[in-house]
């Protein structure tokens, strides 16, 4: 999660930033995807296929 | 369920262009000037020596700036703006791996540049977006370290993006001739760039990924206060699929399922018919979204499924 977008450095060593929605039907939406979040999110929700496709390792992406 | 809110030109396709000459006028001095002629990466120049002289090109041209479709014919070098308050510098908000684009472009090395030319009251990054002081100057040795990491690290992309990157042209000029000549590079953009941005980006992505946000000038006036959208869009997706692959995105907006994302699938499908398209329901209530009553809220199960039954029924080429 960011603190503030204004501050966010961007370049050297900084955080990564994602940002995700968490709505009440149980959607979440994200924003700013970063491997290690998607890696995170999938091991909440295995089954989600948006989310097994973007946390592949970087050689077995689908074209 | 996960949703993804947001958001190279191959060899051949460089092949088809040959050689390029481009009339680009020389702002600081109000004259035409045949700025471009030269050949294009098929005749053996590289794609980085292209794009330093066309940074120097488009720097000029910010003397007069008409790089967006606004035109506003400020002297940004002089201290001037224009309606995206842009000065001569650009500063970047954002630089890392994602995986939230498109499938075949991911991972992507995603480089953000601060501020744009319009005023989407939903942007998901209103902050940077709306402010181009925001974040840090392009340090582009820095950067390119950054890129070649990434790719090294097994990024697919390169992507370049804002805010609107079209209003820091020199920049990302300069970013693309600091990278690697062989590096994929997307150009991520609001298509509402000027007739001169885009003669100075051609041959330069390999890939456009460009938004189709709204289906007709009303919404567009009145969410993103920008004039004459439609036809400022088409002309730059129409272009842009000449010159390049082009992916269309549109971000599905609750309550702008008929007015917006109907008339942009139809003029896709009719225009376009095999460009791919990528129907994005995440829309969030980000940013000034609560100034408008439709946009405080989600899309609806229900108007993603019509959504995604226009999508079909116009026969698009849809992507994830």
């Amino acid at each position: 999660m960011k603190p503030d977008a204004n501050d966010k450095p961007a370049a050297g060593k900084h955080p990564l930033t994602s940002d995700l929605l968490l709505l009440p039907d149980g959607r979440i939406l994200v924003h700013n995807l970063t491997p290690a979040f998607a890696g995170l999110l999938k091991e909440l929700n295995p089954d989600d296929e948006q989310i097994r496709l973007r946390s592949l390792p970087s050689t077995e992406h689908p074209t | 369920m996960i949703s993804m809110v947001q958001e190279r030109r191959s060899p051949a396709r460089r092949e088809k262009l040959g050689v390029q000459s481009r009339d680009v006028r020389d702002c600081s001095k109000g004259t035409l000037k045949r700025e471009l002629q030269r050949a294009g990466p098929e005749a053996g120049v590289p794609r980085s020596t292209l794009a330093r002289e066309r940074a120097a090109a488009a720097r000029a041209a910010l003397a007069d700036c008409r790089l967006c479709a606004h035109e506003c014919g400020v002297n940004r070098l002089a201290g001037e703006a224009g309606l995206c308050h842009a000065g001569a510098e650009a500063h970047i908000f954002m630089a890392q791996t994602e995986v939230s684009d498109e499938l075949e472009l991911i991972p992507t090395f995603a480089i953000a540049l601060s501020g744009c030319d319009l005023r989407c009251d939903f942007c998901i990054t209103g902050g940077p977006s709306w402010n181009p002081r925001a974040g840090e100057p392009v340090r582009l040795e820095i950067l390119a370290g950054q890129a070649r990491a990434a790719l090294a690290d097994g990024a697919r992309t390169i992507m370049i993006l804002g805010g609107e990157p079209t209003i820091h042209l020199p920049a990302a000029l300069e970013i693309v001739a600091a990278l690697p000549d062989d590096a994929k590079l997307v150009w991520k953009t609001n298509a509402h760039g000027s007739a001169q941005a885009r003669a100075l980006l051609d041959g330069m992505f390999d890939i456009w990924l460009a938004d189709f946000k709204f289906g007709n000038d009303a919404c567009a006036q009145r969410l993103a206060k920008v004039p004459d959208y439609v036809r400022v869009v088409r002309e730059n997706l129409l272009w842009a699929n000449e010159h390049s692959e082009l992916i269309v995105r549109h971000l599905l907006m609750p309550g702008h399922v008929e007015c917006c994302w109907q008339p942009v699938a139809e003029w896709l499908a009719s225009s376009l018919p095999a460009v791919k398209v990528n129907l994005r329901s995440g829309f969030w209530p980000a940013w000034h979204s609560a100034r408008h009553s439709d946009l405080r809220r989600t899309v609806s199960n229900s108007e993603s499924a019509q959504a995604w039954r226009i999508a079909r029924n116009c026969g698009l080429n849809l992507v994830e």
